[in-house]
């Protein structure tokens, strides 16, 4: 029995799970060699990030002509190639680039693009089209079409509240900010003592919500013993989202049966006064994702790793008159890991010069990038999940 | 199944659940009694737009006339905070009216005709065209709601005109207003787009415009039929097809029967509703005069929205919200915002208000009112010193439990508080839920006994 099917067997043998002591030991590293799987990771951009400001055309005169008061300019921006240049701001993932650990993908987005905020958010965590409604998340299908048998946080949102990404008709992913709380909350003696007490009923939704109930308080005390069990050694930025990269770097250290994390970092819907918020913005990211990377790095756990960040759309090319952007459409996605087949820039960069309505034209569905992330990272027909077939990027 | 079990299923789904007060008068009453008295209420009050917003209203005007676009967003930023009142306001009236099959339907159109509202004058507009038509006629209806500012701006009607058609509400009438899709064809989309041209909005008076020098007049071809069609024409054509009345009946049997559909059923709903020619109020009175309603298969196979959870509650418990702000994040934190669904498809129901963290915070939400250390109760001695507690400033007021169960033993509150509250057999023995429970005094008691009995899972049902 490997180390993995033993710690799932345990969890599900008793509700009183304990960590077993020679995870405790303080020299962890040397206990991972059974360490399987790959992991995704999803960085959610809230607000829309500007694109054209992160990774930029520090080559086109258009790019300059439009925002004069907002390009970065050809002298601070840090050349990645003969067109485009990372945000000093970006500084950090310079290292990460020149490794051939990042590939940045240009013009993703979608037909027909929306420009609201929700909606379009809407459209990237449920994988749908322009016209199309659906009430679960791509990740949640996933979950529903593979995880009949898997542990109810082997997707896991740090967040109080789930992303719908992670939702799906019958299997959902699980969402915490704060194991230490969650476990509180769920030692309610009282809700153990029913759940413990619970007689089997022919009532759908009664098994329903007790069974959800006792995942729950066995997740909950699951991962508050695994969050315990290794602590970061490397020092992280001083921010929530760095801290919550934390969390699931030492969650993946400590070998935590989960497939899928996500992330969010909110605040980029920058109409107004964008140069400071955006700049901080991305150096809080950039940072906090090259901290990640190292202290994964020092676990030997990159290689296994792929880290998607993304944001629900970019912005218009013209700056407006409060030096900020407006909602836009097509907009820059990285991918990040130890092992990408096509590191670099994928594509072309943004053609400014053919713009719809002062907006770039995309040329990759973002639901491109799921399929590969689904086929060819978590070796699964994309097909089934996305109800559409989708041709492979060779990225991954 | 025996009469009380019949009302409280009644109620539930035709309202939000009963006060212990209604609970108790009602016990011995007859179900056929109850329909006729939830049909015959007339109380139909009017959500007022917030006080402060005419002032607003004032300020933003004059910034659109000296075209000072910041000005203006930073005023409507203002106004947008008033929203929450009108929440505020409807759900103290879902929990308080003496008309709740009105308030229930106009939850339910809420979802239907999903749509996010910011302002609140806007947001109070369509409450009230919904609440007017809620038990009417569905056709009036979905022609107010088609001339509604907020759902022409919410689906882009406002940038529909001859040139540029925007057909987005046209395609939402028909795949999740009307029809349902696999009924209608894309040239059919595009048709009725065209027929909607130059239905718009002055937002800011709260109105509906007709531009007719955007209005396409031309012919339009749809549903196999020709005609200089405009947007009535085109409601006009989709409720001749029966399909319309089986669509919504489909609908109403998930939402106030079973999340299962039976298909022999909703044909029988969707006939009453189309031979009445769409009349709202006939199809529900029928639904609820059925006796398969009652059926055992019915019976607490809901999960309760948050919404309803929030209602059902504020009805038990008698709370007050001297801010509301808590109780918009937990509608937040359970993922039913009302004015602010996911998306034009409304919310999903059933299963998916269900996760982890919903999950907890639902069965923690008795405990936060009823057992935090910082909470304090109303009481007879008492009645100013309103006391709350320190974060989730709600009021609870539970007198009416103290009197009813002054005399009772422990074994007889938990037994009356489960006949009250939980609408499925209990999958815990009873003495699980007394089990540890004490108290100086016996209102303690009853106070503990409450919270244990809400916090069952099998609360959350109905």
């Amino acid at each position: 029995m490997n180390r993995r099917k033993f710690i799932q067997n345990t969890a599900l043998a008793s509700s009183a799970f304990l960590v077993p002591n020679f995870l405790k030991s303080t020299d962890f590293r040397k206990t991972y060699g059974s360490r399987s799987g790959k992991t995704l990771v999803v960085i959610q951009l809230s607000g829309g990030n500007d694109g054209l400001n992160t990774i930029v055309p520090f080559n086109n005169d258009i790019y300059y002509k439009l925002r004069p008061r907002l390009a970065v300019s050809a002298a601070d921006a840090i050349r990645l190639n003969d067109h485009q240049a990372l945000n000093p701001a970006l500084q950090a993932l310079q290292n990460i680039y020149d490794n051939g650990e990042m590939t940045i993908l240009n013009n993703v987005g979608y037909p027909n693009p929306n420009r609201s905020h929700f909606r379009s958010m809407d459209i990237w965590q449920t994988g749908s089209g322009s016209h199309q409604y659906i009430q679960t998340g791509w990740l949640g299908r996933y979950l529903d079409s593979e995880c009949q048998n898997c542990q109810p946080h082997y997707a896991l949102d740090v967040d109080d509240k789930l992303n719908l990404a992670l939702k799906g008709s019958e299997i959902s992913g699980f969402a915490t900010d704060s194991f230490a709380q969650l476990n509180r909350k769920t030692k309610n003696r009282y809700l153990q003592l029913i759940t413990k007490h619970h007689q089997e009923q022919d009532h759908e939704n009664v098994e329903y919500l007790y069974k959800t109930l006792i995942d729950t308080q066995s997740s909950a005390e699951y991962l508050f013993e695994k969050s315990k069990i290794h602590r970061s050694t490397i020092k992280y930025p001083n921010h929530k989202f760095a801290n919550d990269l934390k969390t699931i770097a030492e969650l993946m250290t400590a070998d935590a049966d989960i497939k899928i994390y996500y992330a969010t970092l909110d605040g980029f819907d920058t109409h107004a006064g964008q140069k400071m918020k955006q700049d901080k913005l991305l150096k809080t990211y950039a940072d906090s994702i090259s901290t990640f990377i190292k202290d994964l790095k020092s676990n030997d756990l990159f290689n296994d790793t792929l880290i998607m960040t993304f944001s629900e759309f970019g912005r218009r090319v013209k700056q407006n008159a409060s030096g900020g952007t407006d909602h836009g459409t097509a907009n820059n996605l990285f991918l990040m890991g130890g092992k990408l087949k096509k590191a670099g820039i994928y594509n072309e960069a943004p053609n400014l010069s053919n713009l719809d309505n002062g907006d770039l034209i995309y040329n990759i569905d973002f639901r491109q990038i799921y399929a590969e992330v689904l086929n060819r990272w978590l070796d699964t027909d994309a097909t089934k999940v996305l109800n559409q077939k989708f041709n492979s990027l060779g990225v991954i | 199944m025996d009469n009380w079990t019949k009302i409280k299923h009644l109620y539930h789904r035709a309202g939000f659940g009963l006060s212990l007060e209604e609970a108790l008068n009602k016990k011995k009453s007859n179900i056929q009694k109850e329909i006729n008295t939830i049909f015959k209420a007339q109380q139909n009050s009017k959500i007022k737009t917030p006080e402060g917003f005419t002032a607003l209203q004032r300020n933003i005007q004059s910034a659109s006339d000296m075209r000072d676009k910041g000005k203006r967003r930073e005023i409507e930023l203002q106004a947008r905070k008033l929203t929450p009142k009108i929440v505020e306001d409807w759900i103290l009236l879902m929990a308080r009216t003496e008309n709740p099959l009105l308030e229930k339907m106009s939850l339910f159109w809420h979802g239907h005709f999903a749509c996010r509202t910011r302002m609140p004058h806007l947001a109070s507009l369509q409450l009230n065209t919904i609440r007017e038509h809620a038990l009417g006629n569905f056709k009036d209806l979905t022609l107010a709601i088609a001339k509604d500012p907020s759902m022409i701006r919410y689906l882009n009607n406002q940038q529909n005109n001859k040139r540029s058609p925007n057909e987005n509400f046209a395609r939402e009438l028909l795949e999740l207003f009307t029809i349902g899709i696999g009924n209608y064809t894309e040239k059919d989309i595009k048709e009725a787009g065209r027929a909607f041209t130059g239905w718009k909005s002055d937002v800011l008076k709260g109105k509906f415009v007709f531009n007719e020098k955007q209005h396409d007049f031309g012919e339009k071809t749809f549903m196999g039929k020709k005609g200089n069609f405009n947007g009535e024409d085109i409601i006009d054509i989709i409720f001749e097809q029966k399909q319309t009345a089986q669509f919504i009946a489909s609908k109403v049997y998930k939402y106030f029967v079973n999340p299962q559909p039976n298909p022999s059923l909703i044909n029988e709903l969707a006939d009453v509703f189309y031979s009445s020619n769409y009349d709202i109020k006939k199809m529900m009175k029928h639904l609820f005069s059925s006796s398969w309603f009652y059926h055992k298969i019915n019976m607490g196979v809901k999960i309760k929205s948050p919404v309803e959870l929030i209602v059902e509650m504020t009805k038990s418990l008698q709370l007050e919200y001297p801010n509301f702000t808590p109780i918009m994040n937990v509608q937040r934190q359970l993922g039913q915002i009302i004015f602010n669904p996911p998306n034009v498809a409304g919310w999903a129901g059933n299963k998916a208000w269900i996760d982890n963290a919903t999950l907890l915070t639902r069965l923690n939400l008795p405990a936060l009112l009823l057992m935090s250390k910082n909470v304090f109760l109303k009481n007879n001695e008492n009645k100013k010193g309103k006391k709350f507690l320190d974060k989730f400033k709600v009021e609870v007021d539970i007198n009416c439990y103290y009197k009813e169960f002054k005399n009772s033993s422990k074994t007889e509150i938990r037994d009356e508080l489960i006949s009250y509250c939980i609408n499925v057999p209990l999958s815990v023995s009873k003495d699980i839920i007394t089990r540890g429970v004490e108290g100086k005094t016996q209102e303690e008691i009853i106070q503990k006994m409450i919270y244990k009995v809400m916090s069952l899972p099998e609360y959350q049902l109905c």
